[in-house]
């Protein structure tokens, strides 16, 4: 304790900021508790409940789980979909580390161009990004035409569209900004004398970014992993636009529990499952860094 | 003749032996050009393919025409879609906006179960987007409230706008001088005096800033609002309905406008956003 003389005015604690906490926290945590809270409270309770004909009647059984867990086509399902999670994310990291550290090397109106040209198509719709994959990879696309004007093939290859190929590249397309980003952002905040100093006394390309970018920038890279899992995990648009049946994710497989099958508490059960694995995501990472930091990057 | 001194302080200010370095800077550059190319490419395309007088949509190209945007511009169920969804926007960013206020202002003060609350606060982005539609499905339709735009979608916009609208306001309250509230409060003034004269006039440009963020990201949402929605359409909304159940040639000029829409209200949020920061 000081007990100096100080004029630093943040040290005395005399007037506190307006207002009451309780009052100002209480129209948010009432909103967030009513519309957030009691619903997810609520699917959870109807994953306990059993669907039918008649409708979905309160019940107290874990035979949605059971469902969920003893049939080879739902595990495999969502085995599936971790895979594809884990594919899009490493190939999200792979092409946005080298595009974070570019953008972090430019300097002046350059860098804040290309910073901007990056945000621009993630502005756009992504509804509409899934959606230019079909117009390309589709039978009468524009690789099968220009294939065919070339003179390469001589009938269209169908192969292109509805498969897991195409659905990586549509998510990878789709959600690539969630990783470049918070990698650029901790690329960023690295002190670039460290580099300097690296090159100057002769590291290699290689050994600059095994012992100083990579160290340094890896809350970013954990950020964007997260970030992009998440958001692949419960993909629902671009699987169901460029998936086809064989490029279904567990996403799909809630929705038509509730716009096809309504089958309400097996669809619950699923969702709960899929929050479930986000959850133990989240408390793997909250270890090593706290939760809101995902969103920024690590900072 | 230089001395070494010099010839040393050349070197530094010369940075790092470039010559090293070459190979990789062209195979970086090299690569960022095939990046963009991967960025740009598919809307460029779509943009090719929205003026192709052909039914199909695809190439071969058949002749330039404007005729699928006049189809965009006639097309009643999407002019009714950007109603839609520029009203639901502005209503979900105004209380998104109003509620992250009075978070934020709270989150200046100490007290208990801090952390609590903003797990509470981020909870709607860590929740994966079909669930956080599906819960509020099967909550108002449990309630018997029927899915329309200024209930369950409502609701779904605001979830999903309101931690954002937090991030973004917290840290620009957070950090304003705060020697006129104090010196107002010791002059004796009312908590809403202090508010209306001295807090809210330093954080408007947050605010408004907030609030076209918060719009930018109802208006292009698309998960949430596909399990809330009724007969009223978002535009994100209508444009899947039309993929799924019909390709339609319009689609890539639809494509485009939506295209341009979202971009220009996400960029209005972005200037706003960087012109409270240099006001600040």
């Amino acid at each position: 304790m000081s007990t100096a003389p100080t004029l630093a005015r943040d040290d005395a604690v005399t007037v506190k900021p307006v207002g009451r906490p309780a009052w100002l926290l209480a129209p948010g945590i009432a909103w967030l508790f009513l519309f957030m809270i009691v619903p997810v409270g609520f699917m959870v309770v109807v994953s306990f409940w059993s669907s039918g004909y008649f409708g979905t009647q309160p019940d107290f059984t874990p035979k949605n789980y059971l469902k969920l867990f003893q049939s080879p086509l739902y595990t495999g399902q969502l085995l599936k979909t971790l895979r594809i999670g884990l594919e899009a994310t490493l190939l999200s990291l792979v092409l946005s580390y080298p595009i974070a550290y570019f953008l972090s090397r430019a300097s002046g109106t350059a860098k804040a161009i290309l910073v901007l040209l990056l945000f621009l198509p993630f502005w756009a719709s992504y509804v509409v990004r899934a959606f230019v994959w079909l117009p390309i990879l589709g039978r009468n696309g524009v690789i099968n035409s220009t294939l065919m004007s070339m003179g390469v093939i001589d009938t269209p290859i169908d192969g292109l569209l509805y498969n897991e190929g195409a659905v990586l590249v549509g998510l990878v397309y789709v959600y690539t900004l969630f990783m470049t980003l918070p990698i650029y952002m901790s690329i960023e905040r690295i002190d670039k004398r460290l580099i300097e100093a690296a090159t100057d006394l002769g590291a290699r390309p290689f050994a600059v970014f095994r012992e100083i970018l990579l160290p340094l920038s890896w809350p970013g890279i954990v950020s964007g992993c997260i970030m992009v899992f998440l958001l692949t995990m419960s993909a629902y648009v671009t699987p169901q636009l460029l998936g086809g049946p064989k490029g279904i994710m567990y996403g799909n497989i809630i929705a038509s529990q509730f716009l096809g099958n309504n089958d309400w508490a097996f669809g619950s059960a699923l969702s709960v499952a899929l929050v479930a694995i986000v959850m133990i995501l989240f408390l793997l990472v909250g270890r090593r860094m706290k939760v809101e930091q995902v969103f920024t990057g690590g900072a | 003749m230089s001395t070494p001194a010099a010839a040393l302080a050349d070197r530094v200010r010369a940075g790092p032996p470039a010559r090293r370095w070459d190979g990789y800077r062209i195979a970086l550059w090299t690569y960022a050009s095939v990046f963009f190319v991967f960025l740009y490419g598919p809307l460029v395309m779509i943009v090719c393919l929205s003026f192709n007088d052909s039914r199909i949509i695809g190439f071969p190209w058949r002749g330039f025409t404007t005729k699928w945007y006049e189809a965009v511009a006639q097309s009643e169920p999407l002019l009714a879609a950007l109603a839609n969804s520029l009203y639901v926007g502005a209503v979900a960013a105004v209380i998104a906006t109003t509620l992250a206020l009075l978070l934020a202002l709270a989150f200046r003060h100490e007290f208990r179960g801090k952390r609590l609350v903003l797990y509470l606060i981020i909870t709607p982005i860590i929740i994966p987007g079909i669930v956080g539609g599906i819960v509020l499905l099967i909550f108002f339709g449990y309630l018997g409230v029927r899915p329309s735009l200024f209930t369950t979608v409502l609701v779904a916009h605001v979830n999903w706008v309101l931690p954002f609208a937090f991030l973004t306001l917290y840290p620009r309250l957070h950090r304003f001088d705060r020697t006129l509230e104090e010196a107002a409060m010791d002059l004796g003034a009312r908590d809403w005096q202090v508010f209306r004269e001295i807090v809210f006039p330093i954080v408007r440009p947050g605010l408004v800033a907030t609030a076209a963020f918060a719009f930018s990201l109802s208006f292009d949402e698309f998960i949430r609002t596909v399990f809330t929605v009724g007969a009223e359409r978002t535009i994100p909304v209508q444009f899947y309905v039309l993929i799924v159940e019909e390709l339609s040639p319009e689609l890539p000029a639809m494509a485009v406008v939506v295209v341009l829409l979202t971009i220009v209200t996400s960029l209005a949020g972005f200037l706003f956003l960087r012109r409270a920061d240099a006001r600040a």
